[in-house]
């Protein structure tokens, strides 16, 4: 089912349908929508799912096995893919808000849902803001650069955030990467 | 104080503690209770897969923290600082007022 050098948005469209078949709602976060929506100008190998109820570990990996994971530690691996699935406990947020709007991706006969574009930047410059996290910064301005975000709703995020200064430091980056 | 609400009171002590310490690690948590350091580990595992702390390697330490990210540490945050209000003075200047400024090596502690 699963075969040497599937693409990552196959594979993650494949997991996100066959957890849907089993009734449990996962939402693909983290780099790997970077990697989505950059058309992996950025290369994430982790698949980082969040589960939009709470779903007992078990239940988790016995869906996953079905697929021809196996766990390890607290991530699933497959002998024909680099990629690493992990599961995230809800409720699926960026920063202090709850996200809304999931977006989706139709591969054939499966579905990807993910966080929107504007939602994988906020997500990035959470780490940003959290972390001083460099490389989220630059991920964040691949994704503006590459697919449009709603900057108006990242800048009313960021101030909820209490991060003005850091978005201050944002645009200008943005700005910087607009002239190259 | 919160047990009924975290259903463990290692879990209760280990968030107070990292409430007032920003980050520690299970041996030193467990250390200021008297605690079993395993029981100690276990909670803060179990509340880092929850997002609740962040954790991360200092040398061959495990430090755990307050996740920024989770969405509700500021909540989390008020309660902690209420159930610190309910703890006895003595108590609070023995385990949770800890000393931040730096001391300088060989300096002996008082």
């Amino acid at each position: 089912m699963i075969r040497k050098g599937l693409p990552l948005t196959d594979l993650a469209a494949l997991i996100c349908d066959v957890y849907k078949k089993n009734g449990i709602d996962v939402v693909l976060s983290g780099g790997a929508c970077v990697s989505i929506y950059t058309k992996n100008k950025y290369e994430s190998f982790d698949l980082d799912f969040v589960l939009l109820s709470h779903i007992g570990r078990k239940k988790i990996g016995l869906v996953l096995e079905t697929l021809g994971f196996r766990k390890d530690g607290r991530h699933y691996r497959h002998p024909n893919t680099p990629y690493i699935v992990e599961f995230l406990f809800p409720p699926l947020s960026v920063g202090e808000e709850p996200v809304r709007e999931i977006h989706e991706i139709r591969r054939g006969k499966t579905t990807l849902r993910l966080l929107s574009p504007t939602d994988c930047v906020k997500d990035r410059l959470a780490a940003f803001y959290d972390w001083n996290d460099n490389p989220s910064l630059a991920q964040a301005i691949m994704v503006c650069k590459h697919t449009a975000v709603d900057l108006r709703e990242v800048r009313r995020w960021s101030l909820n955030e209490g991060m003005k200064d850091k978005h201050e430091l944002f645009r200008e980056a943005l700005s910087k990467e607009a002239l190259k | 104080m919160l047990e009924p609400l975290f259903e463990s009171e290692s879990k209760e002590k280990a968030l107070l503690y990292l409430y007032t310490h920003g980050e520690s690690y299970s041996r030193e948590i467990a250390r200021a209770f008297g605690l079993y350091g395993n029981t100690v580990q276990y909670q803060l595992l179990k509340l880092e897969s929850g997002g609740v702390l962040y954790s991360k390697l200092k040398g061959r330490v495990r430090l755990f923290g307050f996740n920024p990210r989770y969405p509700f540490k500021k909540e989390l945050e008020a309660l902690l600082k209420k159930a610190l209000s309910f703890i006895p003075e003595e108590e609070l200047d023995r385990l949770y007022r800890p000393r931040l400024r730096p001391r300088r090596t060989g300096k002996p502690l008082p």
